[in-house]
Order: structure tokens, then sequence, then C-alpha cells
């Protein structure tokens, strides 16, 4: 895009133009601005600014790339007391998208005395893949889509302690099964504790730097202890969800005289009846990716423990966070010197509070959120603490962001060269599918250290621990 | 009839040309199901299968066949392989019959994808042929 800006070190603004109501801004180095000039993720910066509503500016994180509609590291905060808007496409397919991180008391020597049973384990009990297969029974996709995690652990997985360290305590409130079509239904029903594919995954991972030991020692995170990742989302039931309401609000924009660039960018105000029906699916759908990280981690937690014999909490096995990175939320916000009530887009970027932040659980706000930002398969990945002065709306990073699309991927190295790449590199690659692990390989990545440096630099979130992988159960 | 496969960072895209709007219809349902199961060794078709789809724009109307056969194919497991589609581009209606069959695990190598998108979505006629170009998620 021509008429980019560079306003300091990490960050860049499109001045508006035409119908764009605020200027875009753009937070990366010149490196990752490389990366996000290819394809079209600079002009889809600039097409989110033109949503009703929209304040302050359409910001994207470092990890930015080229999406569908919103760029993946988009963020926009529309005011909904002056006619703000919700789009679908700025959650995106995969409502509530998300990684959790768990952490043991074991150490890397532990896990690798143990690694074969372990991996075993986890290989044979976390479905996986595209389609059906699934860890809990359909009877708790209604009360899920309720109540979230909350149901998970009343239904006898995970822990009671674990709601502290989730996001919203893994419940968004106001889910509601009735606002869930029939399709979106079917397609959850057999998925409910289950990865996916794509770059969904669980991997064992150590802690091999701690950069702030006091913010560690809060989450519970120590140099050479061994910690369960694990991201995915609202599977097929958060697609239909989207899917059925781009539809919805495609043939709406119209009545509430709303024209967007891009139809994938299709919304309507917060403040509608179409606005709302999708509040409430968008609620039931998070609810359901909520307790599908939760049923998942209660898997994990299960693998190690059976085997070594031993219960889940005599190797701790402790939630440190679960946070989202494809979700809209009504949050309040100081903008021009006024608190604001905004619906807060974040399509691939980690909601990150800063200490003090009421909505965080006692024991965090001293240091502020765990945002946690997964790097590709086979090289590392960060937890950050969030900061005050977030110039984003409280958002940061959500990883390492692709730097090659899938195709040439493929093309570069074979699923079963890739593997063996790995397992040379001392990491356990269980894979769903051994041709498609080519598409999530480490080269096609952003290098996830340079991303995280420009989060700390752009004060979006601070570098707290970076973790490396042992052993990678894909989707 | 033809169609390539468009390289997008994070997603991936298709790009058909056709001669009739029929034929087009064919030929985007098979290269989707290409994309997800791209080693098709096994072409026996055990069941068929019929799906009527009615949309407001001929854009709708390509977005929601793909999906009704994602959506098929995704909640019961199947794989599809060969398409008949009559669309009466008047009225907005495709009738599509599809040849299943039941989805191996080692075969679904390619793409999962999650939906079809909107973005940068054409549907047109192009002189004396058909064109379309859609984006999934995956």
């Amino acid at each position: 895009m021509s008429d980019l800006k560079r306003v300091d070190d990490v960050t860049w603004e499109i001045p508006p133009t035409g119908g764009m109501r605020v200027p875009g801004r753009i937070f990366a180095s010149d490196a990752l601005m490389e990366v996000a000039a290819m394809g079209e993720a600079t002009q889809q910066v600039a097409n989110v600014a033109h949503l009703p509503g929209i304040v302050e500016a359409s910001f994207a994180m470092p990890d930015i790339h080229w999406g569908y509609g919103f760029p993946i590291g988009g963020v926009a905060a529309t005011d909904i007391d002056d006619g703000g808007v919700v789009s679908p496409g700025g959650v995106g397919f995969d409502i509530c998208c998300g990684v959790r991180l768990l952490a043991s008391d074991l150490t890397v020597d532990d896990f690798r005395r143990h690694r074969d049973a372990i991996m075993a384990n986890l290989d044979a009990r976390i479905p996986r893949g595209p389609g059906t297969g699934a860890i809990a029974p359909e009877s708790l996709v209604p009360k899920v889509l309720s109540e979230g995690a909350a149901a998970a652990v009343e239904a006898g997985y995970g822990w009671e302690e674990d709601l502290e360290r989730c996001e919203e305590r893994g419940t968004s409130q106001g889910g509601d099964p009735a606002a869930i079509s029939e399709k979106a239904m079917t397609r959850g029903r057999g998925q409910l504790g289950s990865l996916g594919a794509g770059n969904h995954f669980l991997e064992v991972q150590y802690v091999d730097r701690v950069v702030d030991p006091e913010a560690a020692e809060v989450f519970g995170l120590r140099e050479g202890a061994v910690t369960v990742m694990i991201h995915c989302g609202s599977r097929g039931l958060g697609h239909q969800t989207c899917t059925d309401h781009l539809r919805l609000m495609g043939q709406a924009m119209a009545r509430h005289g709303i024209t967007v660039p891009d139809r994938q960018l299709a919304c309507v105000p917060v403040r509608s009846e179409e606005g709302s029906d999708y509040m409430a699916a968008l609620a039931a759908a998070s609810n359901f990716a909520w307790a599908n990280r939760h049923i998942l981690a209660h898997a994990a937690r299960e693998s190690f423990a059976d085997a070594l014999g031993v219960s889940p909490r005599q190797i701790g096995m402790r939630l440190v966070f679960d946070v989202a990175h494809n979700l809209a939320k009504i949050e309040r916000h100081t903008v021009g010197g006024a608190e604001l009530e905004l619906c807060v887009h974040r399509k691939g970027a980690t909601r990150a509070f800063g200490p003090g932040h009421p909505a965080l659980p006692e024991d965090l706000r001293p240091v502020g959120q765990p945002v946690l930002i997964p790097g590709s398969m086979g090289t590392a990945s960060w937890v950050l603490r969030g900061v005050e002065g977030n110039p984003a709306f409280d958002s940061a990073a959500h990883g390492a962001g692709r730097v090659m699309s899938r195709r040439r991927a493929k093309r570069e190295r074979s699923g079963r060269q890739v593997a063996e790449d790995m397992r040379s590199e001392g990491v356990d690659v269980r894979p769903g599918s051994v041709s498609l692990l080519s598409e999530e390989a480490p080269y096609a990545y952003k290098d996830v250290d340079e991303v995280v440096r420009v989060c700390d630099a752009a004060r979006l979130a601070a570098p707290v621990a970076r973790v490396r992988p042992l052993g990678v159960v894909k989707g | 009839m033809a169609h390539r496969v468009l390289s997008h960072t994070a997603d991936i895209g298709i790009e058909v040309t056709a001669p009739s709007l029929d034929a087009l219809f064919d030929e985007l349902l098979s290269a989707t199901f290409q994309l997800t199961s791209p080693t098709d060794a096994d072409r026996a078709a055990v069941t068929t299968r019929s799906v009527e789809v009615s949309a407001e724009t001929l854009e709708d109307l390509v977005v929601d066949t793909l999906s009704e056969f994602l959506f098929i194919a995704e909640t019961e497991d199947q794989h599809f392989c060969g398409f008949r589609s009559q669309v009466d581009g008047d009225r907005l209606v495709a009738r599509v019959e599809g040849d299943a069959r039941p989805l191996r695990r080692d075969q679904a190598s390619g793409a999962a994808i999650k939906a079809v998108t909107y973005h940068e979505l054409v549907v047109e006629r192009r002189g004396e042929e058909w064109f379309a170009r859609v984006y999934f998620d995956v």
C-alpha cells in the first residue's frame, strides 16, 4: 500500500482516505512489515476502517497476514452507543479459537523417561483431524452452550479452580442454545473434546528461558518445567454459526444502510435484532470452545498421569491460563478522554489486560494477564503478560503468523521429511495426517521471537518466558 | 472445464472456468473435494446424494451449494467424487447429485475446509464461458 507511513520503529499508519472512518495502524518491524505487505493484509486493515462506529484506528498486530475480510491479527473496536457494528468476519469462522497452557512439576528428564507412554496416551486419547470424533458425549453439548467450561467441570472434566484461570472464567454470558442453528448443532454434536485440523495442536513443551521471574512465579512457570499447550476452537459448530450469520448480515446490511468494501466484512449494529441474535450465538459457540479446550486439557492430564502411574494433581498440571484470539466482546475503554462501551473484535489477536484490571483474578492482578503466543511447531512459543498503556484496546499478537502459503509449504518438503526434521531435533511428532504436516512446518511461519520483540517494543505485552517443544500432537 | 488453485497466505482458493453454469457448479464442487482429498485412489461410489439449494444471488447460490456438500461430508464422514448439477440461473436454484463414499481417515490428506468465504467471491459470465473464484477458510 503506497500511503503507508512510518510512525516509529514498530508503528506504521495508513491515513484515512475514501470511506475510511479512522486510520489504519500496524505494529511491525521492517522484517515483519515485509510479510505484512505480501498479499492484501494492509489493504484489509484499510477496509476494516470503513466499519460504522469504529473508533481510534483499525489496528493490526505484529503477526499480521492476509486473511479474508479482516486481516489475521486485526483489532477493531466500535462504539455501540454510536451505531457501532459487530461483524462475524471480525471474529472469524473458528469462534473463540484460543490457547491454554498447563504447567507441570515434571522436568524434561522426567518427560524423557516416560515419553513413549505419555505420547502414546496422547496419540490415542486426543481426537483430531476433520470430521467427527470427540471425548465428551453429545448429551453435554446443550449445557455447554449455556455454561461453557463450568459445564465441563460439573461433568467431571477438569478442576473447579481451573475456571479462575480462564478468560471470562470460561463462560461467555448470554450463551443461548436456541441461537445455534440445527446445522451448527449437527456439526458440533460429535466434536466436543476434539482438536480439529489445520494449525491446531496439543504440544508438550518445557520452559527454556524465563525473562520476567516475578511474573513467571505468579503464573506458576519455572525454568526446565514441562508444560502442555493446547490450540483449538469451536470446531464445526462455530464455523457453521459464522456462516449462518454472515449470510443473514449480508442480507440485512441494506436495511441498515451499511456498505462495506468486502462482503466478508458484513456487519450490523450491535444494538439491532440481527446484532443481538449474533451476540447470543457468538456467546454459545464461545462456550463450546472454552469447554472444548477444558475437556482436551483433562485428557492431557489423564494421559500424563496414567503414563506415570500417579494422579494428575501429584504432577501439578495446573492451568496457567486460557485465552481466546478470535472473539468480539463488549468492553469498556477510554477513547479521547471518554469511557465508552465498545464491541472489540480480535481476529487473530489476544486480549491482554494489564496489571490491576478488575477482570483478572486477584493473584494475577499485580503482574497482568498471561498472553499466550504459540510459535510454529518445532521452534518456540512465548508467554507474555499484559501491560499498562496498551495502545490497541488491550490486545496483542496471537502467534507467529504465516509467511508462506500452505501449497508452497507442501512443495518445500514432504510431511514425512518435516516429521523426520522434527524428530532429529528431539521433538516427538504424532500427526493426524502425515501429508498435512508440511503445511504447518516451521519454515511456513514468521520468527516468533521477532513478533514477541515487537509486542514488547510497541507496549502491547511484555515477555515472561519462552517454551520449546518436546512432543506435538497435530490436528 | 478447468480450475486452478489459488495461493493465499493462510487459506486457499480456487478459480474455475466452464462452458455452462451447470458445468461451472460441477467443476467448483469437484475442485473443492480435490482440495480436501487429492489422493483419490478409491473412486467407487457407494451412494448418491441429492441436494437442492435456492438463494437470492448467484454468489450466494455458489456459497450455499458448496457449504451444503461440505456439511454432509463433515457430519457423515463422506467424500464426494462426482457431481451432476442442474442450475437455473434465473430462479437461482441448484439441484445437484453427488457421488459419495465413506471417508477413510488416511485419505483425508488435503485441506480441512472450515467454511466457504465471501472474500473476493466472483461468479460471472465472461464471454462464452462462466467464471468463479472462491476462497475457503482452512
